[in-house]
């Protein structure tokens, strides 16, 4: 052997596996990989989790290959995992078991817009902000925003019911879906929805988005848009303490205000953000509200000054409004970089994303702190404040010992104390496999039990992405055992 | 296998995608092993896990045109342009990488007499047909080329390989606009023959090393160097890393982008009637994602041109990449296509791109496309060469 | 750990106890639209289900309410708070709006009844209490059994108990109407309008928000057709066609008799009865798995099918 092929491990052609033959043939070769370097990759998302095992993966470019996928899988009793972007942060496309990966990636064309319909036909590989750019000339866009929006898929979203800043307004993915063209496990195409105003039937258009690949793939989506809003106004509000920002938010929605986004940010990432990118935070303040009111440009005033009213009598230490459109960007770009700021602090975070009741919030984020002071982990909060979104960020370095186990502790405990103030256990992220272990922490077993024969009727055979969502004993194949691997998939 | 990358470096990413669009080779293929994310991880795994070289992870470190574009994307601030040039310098020690016909290839490039000649042999073989299509030159390659004379000693210009034997007028009008602005140029000519980045990308550090201490030696300390080709630009202010030494640092201060020096001194550069251009700017990777001094561009066309125009694909990749479009022809034609398309969404009279390798592959694509600095020359009144 | 969802409400325990765990039932509401879906099975026994608003928390702008209680006196509540829900006001009970999952014309201002319930809590086939969603705003915490129940008729659990989301009521409402208007471009033009109701000659429209805004509107409505300020039309009645907005515009006048379009929805109420379209047999499929597994033994609502219009 050469010692170029002792480097590259002395390859040898893969063993010829009859799931990879018959998948090539219906798709390209090409577009059905089985290396190692694929398969490592496929295995992980942008959580926390390892450990995934990817089976072949196929690169789908048409609803009739999706199909020929599912059926090809079925025969050799594999499961499918449809995968978008992988930025999914609760572990949703990790493929268990190695099964088929679906990556929707090359099925991402924005097919029809549709303005008398007031919908756009996308497929499900288009990345969310690529939509709205194409859609901001005609005067509309698509209102879903996560923060991950330039590189997320719509597909993605449909399956985790994304949220985002300026959700709070318009809803979630949810009520933006009109219908969705949908491959189950065993490869039947389902029209789920439809443009018509009311379809028939159970609202399984519905149902399907937020089932993280559960029920099936999504290859084609029939968004809705949304009129692009002349009016917006920007406003920072600055307190003492966290509780008068929380206090805030909830004065400005009894007062019969739904702002566009209200977004808190605590001392410690207000500090952090402001060191990184200068838009001008006050890094004195307890926290800071984002707060944006959009619409006709003739009413706009009116609830923002209603907004600095409030925030005024609930002690704000300062209220301002950005006066253009590059103090506006400026008051964003603290939020949005958030993230970068701290990497600036230390290499890794876990975002952790649970609902309270906005009352509660104030409280929750003190218990928060001193449950990262009891497991000595920084943490740092950003929240979707307005729908008492919680995104409790822990901030360490996971080469230093033991920290993993204290990182695992302190987000338990937070999920623990969240559930106790009456909120759920995710607000955008989803359950995946990240809180599956939690989920008889809300639900009661017949609860999760319900849960599971929707699934069923969707999948009775559970192929499709399973192991997720449902924690053991409620959920069609136990994880144990997908963490074990059919025979023959080493390649 | 040790790739000898630092481990905070390699640590810093957090494997959140926000990279992935803005990597060109993602866009076109949907492919993770083609994206940044991707490519950091296979690292890792060589790196920290022991995994096999396989082709599989070679063409994901192969396929990477190096335009950087992800680096400002990433919130964890990931030096991914230096992970690739550690990676495949010991790829490149290891033989692995950069078979010997590409090394040579690269041997003309630090000499400029023999790169001329070599040049003026292809011009001539172009104009005859001879060279194949593959190899992506499209502009016509000038045969004789008048020589550069020194005006003054306040500032360097930078003449450098390719575009010196390639694209010379581009540096007169450059050199005269500097003049126009009232300072004497001297072109550096055999004095700093090749920056090295060419060399660096293809994982010969070492190369780019000896060029660059050759220059610095050559070049006298204090005057400011000022350098037309984004790729060149952001080489030699990557000296500093490169050698890690303080004279290297105190080097790699003193360059500057030629539009990054103007946009400091549009005071003295004259009034003149604009030119009855819409130009779209294509910002080259090594000026935006790099230099990060895109705006200088706009800076210094806006008084010369009707109007200009942003394209709309936030500044990806056109699939250049120095030599990338010669070894990975398929990929660039594919990334050159998205730009085309981006650029004819934007309906521009002409294309202007600080880059010679820019200019020439989009050329290749049949889009009119010339140095900002010819543009502010005709605008100047003295172009002797229309776009 | 106890789930914190676990129902402790004796109102709820009591009707667990009333529906039983065996022999055909159904839930009667206001008896409004209950010839959805098809005749009931003769001898299925009916009861009602509890009533009372349990907890409204304005703040929160969620309200957790029996499902026997009625929209009207929901909305009477919600009202001195200055907010309502999106569920239609047609004289039925809530439990009744969500089970058979229609809209109301004010639906562009208020919202989408499945949209509008956060989380259900119905008695099973097997007679037991089962809670779907949550009860906060936002929640992706496991399937969405809210929006399932949603317009399901009954057929999969009796619904007992809901939390909705309450909207805040604009400042302004106010109606106008214009024989001369096309409704089409009222729908384009407005940013965010209310209602639009088109008859075949009468545009009817609703514009609301902060006083400003809606002048804006009244005078952009000016510059489309002679409108007059006008009361809130009545109920729209008679049977009740699904169709795209687009199809709006090409609407066969013979085919729906006397209608009233809901421009920019596609509902049209209509003196004759919209063609029945059968589900497509894949999705067929599916709800008849849906139904086979939440109701086993067939037991609720028979007779009634979903999806059969
Ligand atoms: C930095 C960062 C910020 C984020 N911010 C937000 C935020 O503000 N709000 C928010 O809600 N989320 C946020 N997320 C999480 C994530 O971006 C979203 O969940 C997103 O919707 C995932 O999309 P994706 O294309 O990456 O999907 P993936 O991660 O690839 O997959 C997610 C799930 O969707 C399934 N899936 C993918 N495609 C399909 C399909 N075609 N059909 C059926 N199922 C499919 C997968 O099986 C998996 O279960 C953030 C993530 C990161 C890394
Ligand atoms: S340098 Fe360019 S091609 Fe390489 S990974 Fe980064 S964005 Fe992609
Ligand atoms: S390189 Fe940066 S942006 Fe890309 S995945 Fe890593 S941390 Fe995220």
């Amino acid at each position: 052997m050469s010692i170029l092929d002792r480097l590259r491990g002395g390859r040898t052609a893969h063993d010829v596996d009859p799931l990879l033959v018959e998948l090539q043939a219906a798709l390209t070769p090409e577009r059905v990989k089985m290396d190692s370097a694929q398969r490592s990759l496929l295995g992980k998302d942008a959580s926390m989790f390892e450990g995934g095992v990817s089976g072949p993966i196929c690169y789908p470019t048409s609803t009739d290959e999706v199909v020929a996928i599912a059926k090809i899988a079925e025969r050799h009793g594999r499961a499918i995992v449809p995968r978008g972007a992988g930025t999914g942060l609760a572990g949703g496309a990790i493929p268990l078991g190695a099964p088929v990966v679906v990556a929707m990636t090359k099925m991402n064309a924005i097919l029809e817009i549709d303005e008398e319909n007031g919908i756009a036909w996308v497929e499900p590989g288009v990345i969310n902000l690529d939509l709205t750019r194409h859609l901001t000339p005609r005067g509309f866009h698509y209102a879903p925003d996560p923060s991950s929006q330039q590189v997320c898929t719509i597909g993605g979203n449909v399956a985790n019911n994304s949220g985002g800043p300026h959700c709070l307004a318009y809803g979630v993915t949810n009520p933006h879906i009109a219908a969705l063209e949908v491959v189950t496990a065993t490869g039947e195409v389902l029209l789920l929805g439809g443009l018509d105003a009311e379809p028939d039937g159970y609202d399984l258009r519905g149902v399907f988005v937020g089932s993280e690949g559960t029920l099936g793939i999504t290859t084609k989506i029939a968004v809705r848009l949304t009129k692009n809003r002349p009016g917006v106004r920007t406003l920072l509000l600055s307190f003492a303490t966290i509780r008068d920002a929380a206090n805030t938010v909830s004065a400005v929605i009894a007062a019969g205000i739904v702002p566009a986004a209200m977004e808190v940010m605590d001392q410690k990432i207000t500090r952090a953000v402001e060191h990184y990118v200068h838009a001008g935070y006050p890094i004195d303040a307890g926290a800071v509200l984002l707060a944006e009111v959009d619409g006709a440009e003739a009413g706009v005033d009116i609830d923002a000054d209603r907004i600095r009213e409030l925030g005024i009598a609930n002690n704000a230490t300062e209220v301002r409004l950005a006066a253009d459109e590059t103090e506006r960007a400026l008051l964003w770009k603290g939020r949005k970089t958030a993230f970068g700021a701290i990497a600036q602090i230390a290499p890794d975070y876990y975002l952790h994303d649970t609902v309270v009741p906005r009352s509660k919030l104030a409280d929750v984020l003190d218990q928060i702190y001193e449950i990262a002071d009891r497991h000595d982990v920084l943490v740092m909060n950003v929240l979707h404040a307005g729908d008492g979104n919680l995104h409790p960020l822990l901030i360490f370095d996971g080469r230093e010992d033991g920290v993993m186990e204290r990182i695992q502790a302190a987000g338990e405990e937070i999920i623990t104390a969240s559930l106790a103030a009456g909120g759920v256990l995710s607000g955008e992220h989803g359950i995946g496999v990240e809180k599956q272990p939690f989920m008889d922490q809300l639900f009661t077993s017949d609860d999760l039990d319900h849960q599971n024969r929707l699934r069923r009727a969707f999948d009775p055979t559970c192929r499709a992405n399973p192991g997720k969502v449902l924690p053991m004993g409620h959920s069609c194949a136990d994880i144990q055992q997908l963490r074990s691997v059919p025979t023959g998939v080493w390649g | 296998m040790d790739l000898h990358l630092d481990a905070d470096d390699l640590n810093a990413c957090v494997q959140c995608g926000l990279c992935l669009p803005h990597c060109p080779t993602f866009r076109v293929t949907g492919d993770e092993a083609m994206s940044p994310r991707g490519r950091i991880h296979l690292m890792r795994e060589v790196q920290d896990h022991d995994a096999p070289l396989t082709d599989e992870v070679m063409e994901s470190f192969e396929t990477c045109v190096q335009c950087r574009g992800c680096e400002p994307a990433c919130p964890s601030g990931v030096p991914y342009g230096h992970l690739m040039e550690q990676t495949r310098e010991t790829l490149a020690d290891a033989g692995a990488l950069t078979p010997l016909w590409q090394r040579l290839a690269f041997k003309p490039l630090a000499s400029p007499t023999l790169l001329q000649t070599g040049s003026s042999a292809l011009a001539i073989a172009q104009r005859l047909h001879l060279v194949p299509k593959r190899l992506g030159i499209s502009t016509e390659l000038p045969i004789r080329r008048r020589p550069l004379e020194a005006s003054g000693t306040d500032v360097y210009f930078f003449t450098g390989c390719v575009m010196d034997a390639w694209q010379r007028d581009v540096h007169r009008s450059g050199i005269r606009v500097v003049e126009a602005a009232g300072f004497g140029v001297t072109p550096t000519n055999e004095l700093a023959p090749c920056c090295g980045a060419l060399q660096a990308h293809a994982g010969l550090a070492e190369d780019t090393r000896s060029l660059a201490k050759k220059m610095m030696a050559n070049l006298e300390p204090g005057r400011p160097i000022l350098v037309d080709s984004a790729g060149c630009g952001a080489a030699m202010k990557d000296y500093g890393h490169l050698l890690g030494t303080p004279e290297a640092l105190a080097f790699s201060e003193r360059v500057f982008d030629i539009q990054e020096w103007l946009a400091g001194h549009m005071d003295r550069l004259p009034v003149a009637e604009p030119l009855d251009l819409r130009v779209a700017i294509q910002d080259p990777c090594h000026l935006r994602h790099v230099q990060r001094v895109h705006d200088a561009t706009r800076t210094v066309l806006r008084p010369y041109v009707r109007e200009l125009v942003e394209l709309d694909d936030e500044g990806l990749c056109c699939g250049a990449g120095g030599a990338y479009s010669v070894l990975q022809p398929d990929l660039a034609g594919q990334i050159r296509d998205r730009k085309v398309a981006s650029i004819e969404r934007s309906t521009p009279d002409i294309v202007a791109s600080a880059n010679p390798g820019c200019s020439m592959h989009l050329a290749g694509a049949g889009v009119p496309t010339v140095h900002p600095m010819e543009l502010v020359d005709r605008a100047l009144g003295r172009a002797d060469t229309a776009p | 750990m106890t789930a914190t969802l676990l129902s402790t409400d004796p109102v709820l325990a009591a009707f667990a106890e009333e529906v039983g765990e065996s022999g055909p039932i159904a839930i009667v509401g206001g008896r409004t639209r209950w010839e959805n879906g098809g005749a009931l099975v003769d001898g299925t026994r009916t009861i009602a289900a509890p009533s009372g608003i349990v907890e409204y928390i304005a703040e929160e702008m969620i309200v957790k309410v029996r499902a026997g209680t009625s929209v009207a006196e929901l909305h009477a509540s919600l009202a001195e708070r200055g907010q309502v829900t999106a569920l239609p006001e047609r004289g039925g009970t809530v439990g009744g709006a969500v089970a058979v999952g229609q809209n109301g014309v004010l639906r562009p201002m208020r919202g989408e009844t499945r949209s509008a319930v956060l989380q259900v809590r119905y008695v099973s086939a097997e007679g037991k209490i089962v809670t779907g969603g949550g009860p906060t705003v936002k929640n992706v915490s496991g399937f969405d059994i809210p929006r399932l129940m949603t317009g399901s008729l009954g057929t999969l659990g009796c619904i007992a108990e809901v939390i909705l989301r309450t909207n805040p009521m604009p400042a302004q409402t106010r109606w106008f109407a214009s024989n001369d208007a096309d409704p089409f471009a009222v729908h384009r033009s407005l940013l965010a309008p209310g209602p639009i109701l088109f008859d075949g000659s009468t545009t009817t429209v609703m514009v609301f928000g902060h006083a400003p805004a809606v002048t804006e509107d009244v005078m952009m409505l000016r510059t489309l057709g002679t409108f007059t300020e006008c009361e809130p039309p009545p109920d729209a009645t008679g049977h009740r066609w699904s169709l795209s907005p687009r199809d709006l515009q090409t609407l066969d006048v013979a085919a729906v008799g006397a209608f009233v379009a809901e421009i920019g929805v596609g509902i049209v109420h209509a003196s004759n009865p919209q063609p029945p379209t059968p589900l497509a047999p894949d999705v067929r499929v599916i709800h008849d798995r849906m139904k086979a597994e939440f109701d086993p033994p067939g037991r609720l609502n028979p007779g009634r099918v979903v999806g059969l219009r």
